[in-house]
């Protein structure tokens, strides 16, 4: 068996390199048999990973702890769904899904690319082999997943935080949209390489782009679920480096779909999109990098992992390679057309980009900050969540009032009066509703305030242009008003798909804002029967109860809670003391308000009969984010969904250019 | 302009240096203390104070610690943590609230708070 898994990953490695031999040979002399088998090899390797995968899973599933890796990361006891999750639990394996997805995804990039854009293929796939290569190489010499050993009769088992459903989704999500990320990057490689200075390369990755990115954010916020339900000190982001690991790469990808745009329309910024692609994919390398190479368990030692230094060097010879390539094609990367008026839409979208990068940038900063201090003064001096809170708010205020002004501003030249006639709605809504949230107290947090202003104004922007554009339809094609609706988010779906996304991340920014400028916390050691108050709550300690469970004695307190006088029910935080693994687990308890989003978050420590020390967080609007998060997948899907009149038009645009490269 | 606004801000604005407890030795001022946790652990985190032993994670030097606020899950004593605090009369006295725990090595994939 573990044969097996090697043999088919040395296949793996051997159809990669002969994948960028045989393609970069066809690509210099253009020889379409060889280009075609070069593309072959690249569909095989996704079978060799396949298997390598399902020998991995077979031994998981088998509890074949003769596999170090099995042995490792796994035990009796463990739950089939964890066993399963195993897969992704430890370096080996995750890297074997990394290359699993990373094979899968290119092996559907040749055949789909085999329909549409033939001609960009041939110095796409030396590209996607070259990653493949890397992948495989790093599974078959440096950390194989099919190491043996003599049978053992238990596993070690898995950690019990990370014994829970959101683990099963959440890193798979992360990592399918890290590896989304190397398809644009090898069609932007791909057409420099080919010397091709059309658009051509964009359009057809518009679509992976945006399945990456919506994977990506999705998985992000089922990590940030995780962290607020399980982890439960009452947060749902930290600032911590695996966070940002993921958050980058998005930032990066979200700046990329907006300045494509640009490019397409306007044939504009497009030595910008070539460089965003290259650092969204650089980023997704690093974050792997981050949550794999066990940096960041250790700060301080590089070289404790294995893999380490070889993610290291891909990352530098990416970036190197990359820009290399960058600055021999500039001539080819003109644009043709300038800026008109810093005053449009284009304009806008260029803001846009500066501070998503800018405000990556800064995350970058701060996570590589250790790194570099420990360099440069010989010790690491780490920034905490105040600095990027900071710029959060300096880059993220800017971005919500972006959103709202970008999509209702014209296209080349705005003007003045224009503007005015546009924005006096959205405006009017915005103040107005500013000042009914001072009057109701908001004014206790200014960012706040100001942030929920620009909310306003961007959900009424976009409610205008929703709004503005049905009544337009139904001038245009009569019918009633949900028909005029339904056409026209049909008839553009990237475009209003978009707006639905803007305005979930508005029902996010709402979210956050409520659950971290509003939100109030109190603690307090509290003896049975006495209570204490938070808002309009009031918590009595009503006793605890200790009872065994399926693997660890779970220590609960009895908190009746009432608001305003009406009783809401008990709850019960508390405690697991997992016996086998000596380890203790924060249960903390959450009560969530349908009708206003309102969290009421309990944390007990030191529960005795005698008393309880309760910390108790009161987080208003916090569920607007998990809402936001589907609203996201719903306006990704709408954008996504396939447009037979987009497609027409794709093949009026290129078909000729198409059928000359064939000929 | 970006780049001199960053190095302004970490270097003026926060920003704490990480030590191991063998580089304190007399040093004052707020830094983020690193080890591992030695020895018994005695006191009460949330009346006079939690206290244990740090010592370097590779190495023999160890510090008396006192720490009050909440406590994340991982922590005992075998484990690495992360405190920040200050060194007063060779005590460090811990920032309520800052303890974080290192994950143990297996299933490195999420960190505890």
């Amino acid at each position: 068996m573990p044969e097996l898994g090697r043999a088919a990953l040395i296949v793996c490695l051997g159809l990669a390199v002969y994948a960028v031999a045989a393609g970069i040979f066809a690509a210099r002399t253009r020889r379409r048999r060889l280009a075609e088998s070069a593309q072959n090899a690249v569909l095989a390797s996704f079978l060799g990973a396949l298997v390598a995968a399902g020998v991995l899973l077979t031994a998981l599933l088998r509890n074949d702890f003769s596999f170090v890796y099995v042995w490792r990361h796994t035990s009796l006891e463990l739950p089939r769904a964890y066993t399963v999750s195993a897969f992704w639990g430890g370096q080996e394996g995750s890297l074997l899904l990394w290359l699993l997805v990373l094979t899968g995804f290119s092996a559907a990039a040749v055949l789909l690319g085999r329909r549409s854009a033939p001609s960009l293929l041939a110095w796409t796939v030396p590209v996607l082999g070259a990653v493949i290569v890397f992948f495989s190489f790093l599974l078959v010499a440096v950390a194989s997943p099919f190491t043996t050993q003599a049978a053992q009769a238990d596993g070690l088992g898995l950690n019990p935080s990370l014994q829970n459903p959101y683990m099963l989704a959440h890193p798979p999500f992360l990592y399918l949209g890290f590896v989304g990320l190397t398809i644009p990057f090898a069609f932007a490689m791909g057409a420099l390489l080919a010397r091709r200075a059309d658009e051509l390369w964009v359009v057809v990755t518009r679509r992976w782009t945006l399945v990456a990115w919506m994977l990506l954010g999705f998985g992000q916020l089922l990590g940030a679920h995780w962290a607020y339900v399980e982890v439960g000190w009452g947060g749902y982001f930290a600032w911590d480096p695996v966070e940002n690991a993921a958050l980058m790469p998005w930032l990066a990808a979200t700046a990329f779909l907006h300045s494509v745009m640009i490019q397409e329309k306007r044939g504009m910024l497009k030595i910008w999109n070539v460089l965003l692609v290259v650092g969204a994919f650089a980023l997704a390398l690093f974050g792997t990098f981050l949550t794999r190479s066990g940096i960041l368990s250790s700060i301080h030692s590089f070289t404790e992992s294995s893999i380490g230094p070889w993610f290291l060097g891909f990352i530098g010879v990416v970036v190197a390679g990359s820009l290399a390539l960058i600055v021999s094609r500039l001539t080819l990367l003109r644009s043709k057309t300038r800026l008109e008026s810093p005053v449009s839409r284009e304009a806008t979208f260029l803001y846009n980009n500066l501070l998503l990068i800018a405000f990556c940038l800064t995350i970058l900063w701060g996570v590589a900050y250790p790194i570099l201090t420990e360099a440069l003064r010989g010790e690491p001096v780490t920034v905490g969540p105040p600095y990027y809170n900071f710029f959060l708010k300096a880059f993220g205020l800017p971005l919500l009032i972006l959103m709202g002004i970008g999509p209702l501003i014209a296209w080349r030249r705005a003007s003045l009066r224009g503007l005015g006639r546009t924005f006096a709605w959205p405006i009017g809504v915005a103040i107005s509703s500013g000042l009914v949230l001072l009057a109701l107290g908001a004014g206790s947090s200014i960012p706040g305030l100001v942030g929920y202003t620009f909310c306003a104004f961007v959900l009424a922007s976009i409610g205008f242009e929703f709004a503005r554009g049905t009544s337009a339809r139904r001038a245009l094609a009569g019918g009633s008003w949900p028909a005029a609706f339904a056409q026209l988010v049909g008839r553009n779906r990237r475009r209003y798909g978009g707006y639905v996304v803007h305005a979930a991340i508005v029902l996010l920014a709402i979210g956050v804002i409520g659950s971290s400028a509003y939100d109030t916390t109190r603690e307090q050691r509290l003896r049975p029967g006495e209570s204490m108050g938070i808002g309009d709550y009031r918590l009595t300690f009503r006793g605890a109860t200790s009872e065994r469970g399926a693997n660890a004695v779970e220590v609960r307190a009895l908190i009746d809670v009432e608001r305003s006088g009406k009783r809401l029910g008990t709850l019960r935080p508390g405690k697991n003391n997992y016996v086998a693994e000596q380890q203790v687990s924060n249960e903390a308890a959450i009560r969530s308000d349908r009708l206003n989003g309102e969290d009421l978050f309990l944390i007990a420590e030191q529960i005795s009969a005698e008393s309880v020390f309760l910390k108790a967080l009161v987080k208003p609007l916090v569920n607007l984010i998990w809402l936001a998060g589907f609203v996201f997948v719903g306006g990704a899907l709408i954008a996504l969904w396939p447009d037979a009149r987009e497609q027409r038009r794709f093949a009026l645009r290129y078909g000729r250019h198409e059928a000359l490269a064939r000929a | 302009m970006l780049a001199v606004f960053l190095l302004y801000t970490s270097i003026a604005g926060g920003g704490t240096p990480q030590l191991r407890p063998g580089e304190l030795n007399g040093r004052t001022g707020e830094v983020t203390l690193v080890g591992k946790v030695v020895g018994r652990v005695t006191g009460d985190a949330r009346g006079s104070g939690l206290r244990f032993r740090l010592r370097d994670v590779e190495g023999t030097t160890a510090v008396p610690v006192v720490y009050r606020g909440s406590v994340p899950d991982m922590f005992r004593s075998g484990r690495d943590i992360l405190v920040r605090g200050e060194l007063q009369n060779g005590t460090f006295k811990a920032v309520p609230g800052t303890m974080k725990t290192k994950c143990p090595s297996k299933y490195s994939a999420k960190k505890e708070t």
